[in-house]
This record gives structure tokens, C-alpha cells and sequence, in this order.
């Protein structure tokens, strides 16, 4: 008998045990992303692939994107304005940075004069021309005087190129950056992977929920798959095309994540070369493409469909994708009306470093050749389509995503690639620019894109999707992407796995 | 002996100085730099002349070649543009994935390939001849890649055999570092393998043909010992001239491999090197390559005098 209670006990203690493990969930996870990072210096380099894992992770700024596009206090617990000319931000008392030193208001002046000074390597200095003078007034209290009001100023707080890190640690932004964030560079294989521990001592009580946070380098779509579904990654953040996400779904091991982001792709035309000099060609050729079939064929059916340069995920968005719609009979009326009745050849290049230029590219060749527009694609690679497009604006058509948020500016700049120039839009902009009440604000946007629609500089295409998937028990990632930041202190693992 | 290595030695130098030059102008004449690749779509043309200024871009040409050959003949190849390394520890520190994975392939290769192609020949116009030749057209019409895609979906995602990709490192031990690169080095072995089972059944069949080897089967010999001790030997001068040639195609393919199985290598370095047009990289990594390729014709060079003792390299 007492064998057989001793055997029982022994039973109820390994089963005990064995429940005991299941129900703990991992500390760790292993993501991957398309890209290394070119670096790890968000001040010195504009690039998605640092901010997706540095910023948020590692560093942080006084003022926060949330995930619904909003700005919220972070480093700084609230600001205060008077007269939309002084900004006065009262900093969280305790937040430590990764080196054990307490964040104080001299680091955020140290900090945000480095990044206005030309001589640094910050690739947007112009981002704080409106600074006049920055104030300590005590370790807590900081006040940032404007010499103008800037509409934008609190946006450019929350930038990535405002991340907050300690003077001492400045020498190695690039290979080891210090900040406040959940977790702290542990490791960098080049070429493999990036890790991070989480910090115990974080600002935010119960946040992060893993210990340690993996970054995987896969740029081969089908390779970020094929690891996905083999169980090596947990998650796979970046890269993963339509088709990718579509067999995903079908697989109960995955949720698939299907979002928003700022990633607006366009189609260019070069406004300064003939016949696109013409605003009824650009908006014949705007007419002529059908882009729900644009969606449909190149990114499985993924993607809104846009009418204008703000993102959806922008405040002052305004939906006007139906304001130029396709009509090839209207497209070819006013090709005639311009002097191109039977049409005309013209090039489109297009990168295949991001697949859907390719695609979209020949689904629109098609439909423009249905109006008699001959489109011959041309393939270059990305450095080459920076050095000739982007900047020295020799293209005709180009198809491309942008991914910066409120970049509604670039319209305004005649140097731009799109060489578009109307000294009406650029007043509407500049205005934009210093007008501080949200009402009037929302209503010059409102203009911006309506203006923008109709006078066709690019064709708006639609909004790159967010395109993710994760194991099935992994939470907390975010659905939209307001900002290019991979954030991960709120992703863990549900204990019910 | 003497002469002929300090000539090799000699020429060893002029070629790497004549590829060193030709990287250098090849890169810089692309379109694209590095500051152009930094800012993306973000630049503005203040932005990036400050960037390339900073960059030592706006310097003269030449001026750029001569600092940078002074360097590489102290030892210093200079300092990546993306990953802030310097690029002499850079390839140190990839050549613990990409020497491995190159001399698995090889060894695969050479392993599989000597075999069948001997075989083959043996049984000339036979069906296993047939079959053999059938298998080494299928190994090369399968681009690596694609053989690599095809081994990730057969033992990763359905039998769970092996890592998708990546790299385990070799300080978690030797077998899980073997493990990660086996995949990868069969890809990358096969297509070689199928070029070299033809390379040595055509070299054995033509010494089968020789007077001497019906001399060695008149004198009775086994056909074991005439085709080891006599056909073989005899036809190792093209097959390790082929062989030397395919370790350098070896190199050079592990940058699509690298690429599909993500491990951090010397080809995925360059890979993305080039992209980024992280120039003192590149160059760094061509000379290194090319370097390496020089010195693997040379130890075929060397290894012909091993086969064959008539061959000297006296005058």
C-alpha cells in the first residue's frame, strides 16, 4: 500500500511539475526584420531599419507616437504652452538611463542642440530651425523658446531624431546606443542578429513583458516565412509580402497581422518634363488607372486605395480617393484636349528593391496602354534610383512608397523630385506651417489635399499595408504603424499558451 | 622552386593591385554613394553635401585611392561606413561562417562527385553512365537558391531537421555550428558537384583510351587497381584544375546562399556592402576574395608537382 502511495505521489508531483512548466510562458522572443540596421544612430541616420529597433526600445523622447497615431507625454510627464511660442516640458522624476544615471533636463539641451548644430550628421536640423533659446530651469524643468510659432514642434519632439540619450554616451550612438527604453543593447552580431535584455528599473511599472528580444536579419521574404512556419522566429515584422500573409492566414498556427501605416506609395511624374509639364496629362494618366485593380493585382487585394498625400493614419485625413476616378474615356478626352491624341511613349522605373514598384508597375503599363500611353519599365537598383531619380529628378514615371509622416511638405518644394511647382500650394503650406488653432489647421490640410488631387502632380496610389504575422499566443504588438518604430515593451506571451 | 614562387609572389601583388584599382573606380562610378543611401528619400541636397563632406566624399578621386592603398598595405583596410568596424575585423569576423561553409560544400562536392564520375566512366554508355549524367544535368539546371528553398521547406519546415536559417555560432559547440551550415553547404555543393561529375568522367574516360592502361590490364591487374592506381591518378591534373577553379565559384555562390539562409557571412557582407555602397567594405571584401582566389590557383599550381612528378617548376 505504501508503495502504491508513494508511486502516487510521485505521479501527482510530475504532472504538478509538468502543468507548473506548461503554464509559464517564455521570457524571450526572436522577431525578424527585413534589414539591418545601418547603424544604430538614430541622429545620424534617417533609416527605418534603425528606428524599427532602437527606437522605443532603446531610446525614447520627451513626447511619444502611441500606437493610434497620437502624441502623448513619455520623458516628459506634461508640457505647458502659453502662446504656442514657449514649450515648457516638467520631466518624470526617476527615469534612469541605461547607465544607472538619472535623465535631467541637461541632457535633453545637450541633446536637442546637438541635433540642431549643422556640423553633426543629423540628417534634419531643418527640423529645428524654430528653436530660439532652450532653458533648464531646474533638473525637472525645461522651456524650449520658438522664434516663431511652429505648428509641428511637438511633432518634431516626438521624431526619432529626438530620441534623449546621455552626454557620455555620445561617442558610441552608433555601435552601442544608451537610452531610457524597456530594453538595453545586449549584443549585435553583424550581419545576423540584434539582441536586447529587458531593464528591470524601466519607467513603466510592469513593462517590458519579455526578458530578452531578438532581432533576426531575414531579407529574403520566403526565407522569413519558411523560418516562421519551421518555428526559429516568433515573429516576422517586416518584409512579408501580400501572398506571404495570405498563406499564413490559412494556417491556425498564426495570427496574421494586417494594418495601416504612413507608407504612402505614389507614382511620379516628372512635372518639369514634357508632356507632364501639363496638368491634363497628369490627369489623364491619374483617370486611366483603375487602382482598386492596382490593389488587387499587385498586392492581393492589401492596401487602401488614396487620393491624396496624407496617411489615414494622419489627424487632419481626408478621404479623397474618389475625387479623380478611373474613367479611361475622360483620360483619353483630355490626352487629345492636351495634344496627345493617339498618346505617347514614355519610361517608367521602378525599383525592385521594393516588389510592389515592379508589380504595380506592370499592372499600370497595361491599363495606360489601353489609352494609348506606351510605358516601357525600366528596372535600376536603389542606389542608382536615389542618385537619378530622387536626385537628379532624370525619369519620366517612377512608382515608390514614402514612408515618412507628414511629409505633406514635400509638395511645397519645387527642387523635389516631382519638380512640383505651385506658388499657390506652397502659400497654403507655409500658412500650414504657423497656424497653431486645430480647427483652422485641419481646415488648410483639408484644402492641401483636395489641391493635391486635383492638380495630379503624382498619381496617389494607396497606402502600403502593414504587413506582420506571429505565433498564435504572442500579444501586444501594435496593429497600425504611426510611426516606424517596432515597439516592442508591450509584446509578451499569453500565459493560457 | 625558388624563383618560381617569388614570381607567383610578384604576380600575386600586381593582380591584387589591378583588382584593388578596378573596385575602386567601379564603385565610385555607380551611380549612388553612401550619403545618398544614408538619407533615402529623406536627403536634402545641404543634408548631403554635409554627409559626404563628413564622409571624405568630396575629396578628389585619386586623392581617396592613394589613402586608402597606403592603408591597405600597413594592414588597415579603413572603417565601415555602416557598421562604424573597422573592415579588417569585419572579415575576420565572418570568415568563422563562410571558410566552414565553403570547405563543407567542397568536401561535399569532391566527396560526391570523384565517385560518380569515375563510375560513370567505368560503366561508359551503361545505364548507370546514363543515370549519372541524367542526375549531374538536373544538379545543373537547379539554380542554388532554389535547390536551398527547396532543402528549407523539406528539412526545416516539414521535418523539422534543422534551423530555416542563421547562424548558432561555434561557441554553443562544433555540432550546432555543422548544423547550421549543412543545408546551406549541400545547396551550395550540389551544383559544383554536378559540374565535376562530368569534368572527371570525361577526364578518366580519356585516360582509359591511353596504351598504358590496356598495358596495365594485359598485365592482369584487377580493374580496381588499373583504375585507382592508374586511370585516376593519371586524370587528377584536370580534375584539380577543375577543382580550383570551382573552390573560387564556391566563394562567390555563398553570397546567394548567405543571402537565402541568412547566415552572417563573407557574401552576405559584401551583399549588403554594395547595396549600401559601404565602400571601404567592398573593396575590403574584393581584395580578400580575390586575394583568396589568387592563392587557391596557386596551391593548384603547387599540388600539380604532388600528382604528377614530371611537372617542375625549375626554369
Amino acid at each position: 500500500m505504501r508503495r502504491i502511495m508513494t508511486a502516487l505521489a510521485l505521479i501527482i508531483c510530475t504532472f504538478a511539475l509538468v502543468t507548473s512548466t506548461a503554464a509559464q510562458a517564455p521570457r524571450a522572443l526572436v522577431v525578424q526584420t527585413g534589414t539591418e540596421p545601418p547603424g544604430l544612430d538614430l541622429t545620424a541616420t534617417p533609416a527605418t531599419a534603425t528606428a524599427a529597433v532602437v527606437f522605443y526600445n532603446i531610446q525614447e523622447s520627451l513626447v511619444k507616437v502611441d500606437a493610434h497615431g497620437k502624441i502623448v507625454p513619455w520623458l516628459a510627464e506634461r508640457w505647458h504652452t502659453a502662446d504656442n511660442r514657449n514649450y515648457t516640458f516638467f520631466l518624470k522624476k526617476g527615469v534612469r538611463f541605461h547607465n544607472g544615471r538619472e535623465l535631467k533636463a541637461a541632457d535633453v539641451k545637450f541633446v536637442i542642440e546637438r541635433a540642431m548644430n549643422p556640423e553633426t550628421k543629423h540628417p534634419h536640423t531643418a527640423h529645428y530651425a524654430a528653436i530660439g533659446d532652450i532653458i533648464v530651469t531646474d533638473d525637472y524643468t525645461i522651456t524650449f523658446s520658438l522664434k516663431a510659432p511652429s505648428a509641428n514642434f511637438l511633432l518634431t519632439m516626438a521624431r526619432s531624431g529626438s530620441v534623449i540619450y546621455p552626454k557620455e554616451a555620445v561617442d558610441t550612438l552608433k555601435s552601442a546606443p544608451v537610452g531610457t527604453g524597456p530594453f538595453m543593447l545586449a549584443d549585435w552580431v553583424r550581419g545576423d542578429r540584434i539582441v536586447l535584455k529587458r531593464r528591470a528599473d524601466y519607467h513603466v511599472k510592469g513593462l517590458p513583458k519579455v526578458e530578452q528580444v531578438t532581432f533576426r536579419f531575414i531579407a529574403d521574404p520566403n526565407a522569413a516565412l519558411a523560418a516562421l512556419k519551421s518555428g526559429d522566429i516568433d515573429a516576422s515584422l517586416f518584409g512579408l509580402g501580400p501572398e506571404h500573409v495570405t498563406d499564413l492566414k490559412k494556417d491556425g498556427r498564426f495570427a496574421v497581422i494586417i494594418g495601416e501605416t504612413t507608407n504612402d506609395v505614389i507614382m511620379a511624374m516628372n512635372n518639369s518634363r514634357k508632356p507632364f509639364t501639363d496638368v491634363r496629362v497628369r490627369r489623364a494618366i491619374t483617370h486611366a488607372i483603375n487602382k482598386p485593380d492596382v490593389v488587387k493585382l499587385a498586392m492581393f487585394g492589401m492596401g487602401r486605395v488614396i487620393g491624396s498625400n496624407v496617411d489615414p493614419l494622419n489627424p487632419y485625413f481626408v478621404d479623397v480617393a474618389a475625387a479623380v476616378a478611373h474613367d479611361p474615356a475622360r483620360a483619353k478626352k483630355l490626352l487629345a484636349e492636351a495634344g496627345y491624341p493617339g498618346g505617347f511613349e514614355t519610361v517608367l522605373k521602378v525599383a525592385p528593391q521594393y516588389y510592389y514598384t515592379v508589380r504595380a508597375g506592370e499592372v499600370i503599363a497595361d491599363q495606360l496602354a489601353k489609352v494609348g500611353v506606351k510605358v516601357k519599365i525600366e528596372q535600376i537598383e536603389w542606389g542608382q534610383w536615389l542618385s537619378r531619380v530622387y536626385k537628379e529628378a532624370d525619369y519620366d514615371l517612377t512608382i515608390i512608397g514614402h514612408g515618412e509622416a507628414w511629409d505633406i511638405g514635400n509638395y511645397a518644394n519645387p527642387k523635389y523630385y516631382f519638380r512640383y511647382d505651385s506658388a499657390k500650394f506652397q502659400d497654403l503650406f507655409k500658412q500650414s506651417e504657423v497656424t497653431i488653432d486645430d480647427k483652422a489647421r485641419r481646415e488648410q490640410y483639408a484644402q492641401m489635399q483636395k489641391m493635391l488631387a486635383e492638380d495630379a502632380p503624382v498619381v496617389f496610389l494607396f497606402i502600403h499595408p502593414r504587413l506582420a504575422a506571429a505565433k498564435k499566443g504572442v500579444t501586444g504588438f501594435w496593429k497600425d504603424l504611426p510611426t516606424p518604430s517596432a515597439d516592442l515593451s508591450e509584446v509578451g506571451w499569453s500565459t493560457s499558451r | 622552386m625558388k624563383r618560381y614562387v617569388v614570381r607567383r609572389v610578384a604576380a600575386f601583388a600586381v593582380t591584387l593591385f589591378f583588382v584593388s584599382a578596378v573596385v575602386f573606380v567601379v564603385v565610385r562610378v555607380l551611380p549612388g554613394d553612401p550619403a545618398e543611401l544614408i538619407l533615402g528619400t529623406e536627403g536634402n541636397p545641404e543634408t548631403l553635401e554635409r554627409l559626404r563632406r563628413s564622409l571624405g566624399l568630396d575629396r578628389p578621386l585619386p586623392v581617396q585611392y592613394v589613402e586608402w592603398l597606403a592603408g591597405a598595405v600597413r594592414g588597415d583596410l579603413g572603417t565601415s561606413i555602416q557598421y562604424d568596424v573597422p573592415v579588417g575585423r569585419l572579415i575576420v569576423s565572418r570568415l568563422p561562417v563562410t571558410l566552414p561553409l565553403t570547405l563543407l560544400a567542397a568536401g561535399f562536392m569532391i566527396a560526391v562527385a570523384v565517385p560518380l564520375g569515375v563510375y560513370a566512366a567505368t560503366r561508359y554508355r551503361r545505364t548507370a553512365d546514363y543515370l549519372a549524367m541524367v542526375v549531374s544535368q538536373l544538379g545543373i539546371a537547379v539554380p542554388s537558391f532554389w535547390s536551398g528553398l527547396l532543402l528549407i521547406l523539406f528539412f526545416s519546415v516539414q521535418l523539422g531537421w534543422f534551423r530555416s536559417g542563421g547562424f548558432e555560432g561555434w561557441a554553443s559547440g562544433v555540432w550546432p555550428g555543422v548544423k547550421s551550415l549543412l543545408l546551406p553547404a549541400l545547396a551550395l555543393g550540389l551544383f559544383q558537384a554536378a559540374v565535376l561529375v562530368r569534368a572527371t568522367r570525361s577526364a578518366v574516360l580519356d585516360v582509359m583510351r591511353e596504351d598504358f592502361v590496356r598495358t596495365a590490364r594485359a598485365k592482369g591487374l584487377t580493374e580496381r587497381r588499373v583504375i585507382a592506381l592508374h586511370t585516376l591518378r593519371n586524370a587528377l591534373i584536370p580534375i584539380i584544375t577543375v577543382i580550383g577553379l570551382q573552390l573560387g565559384q564556391l566563394m562567390a555562390g555563398s553570397i546567394v546562399l548567405e543571402s537565402v539562409f541568412s547566415l552572417p557571412g563573407l557574401g552576405r557582407l559584401a551583399l549588403g556592402a554594395i547595396t549600401a555602397r559601404d565602400l571601404p567594405v567592398v573593396q575590403g571584401v574584393t581584395l580578400f576574395v580575390a586575394g583568396s582566389i589568387v592563392f587557391i590557383n596557386f596551391a593548384v599550381d603547387l599540388a600539380y608537382v604532388l600528382v604528377d612528378p614530371r611537372i617542375g617548376y625549375e626554369t
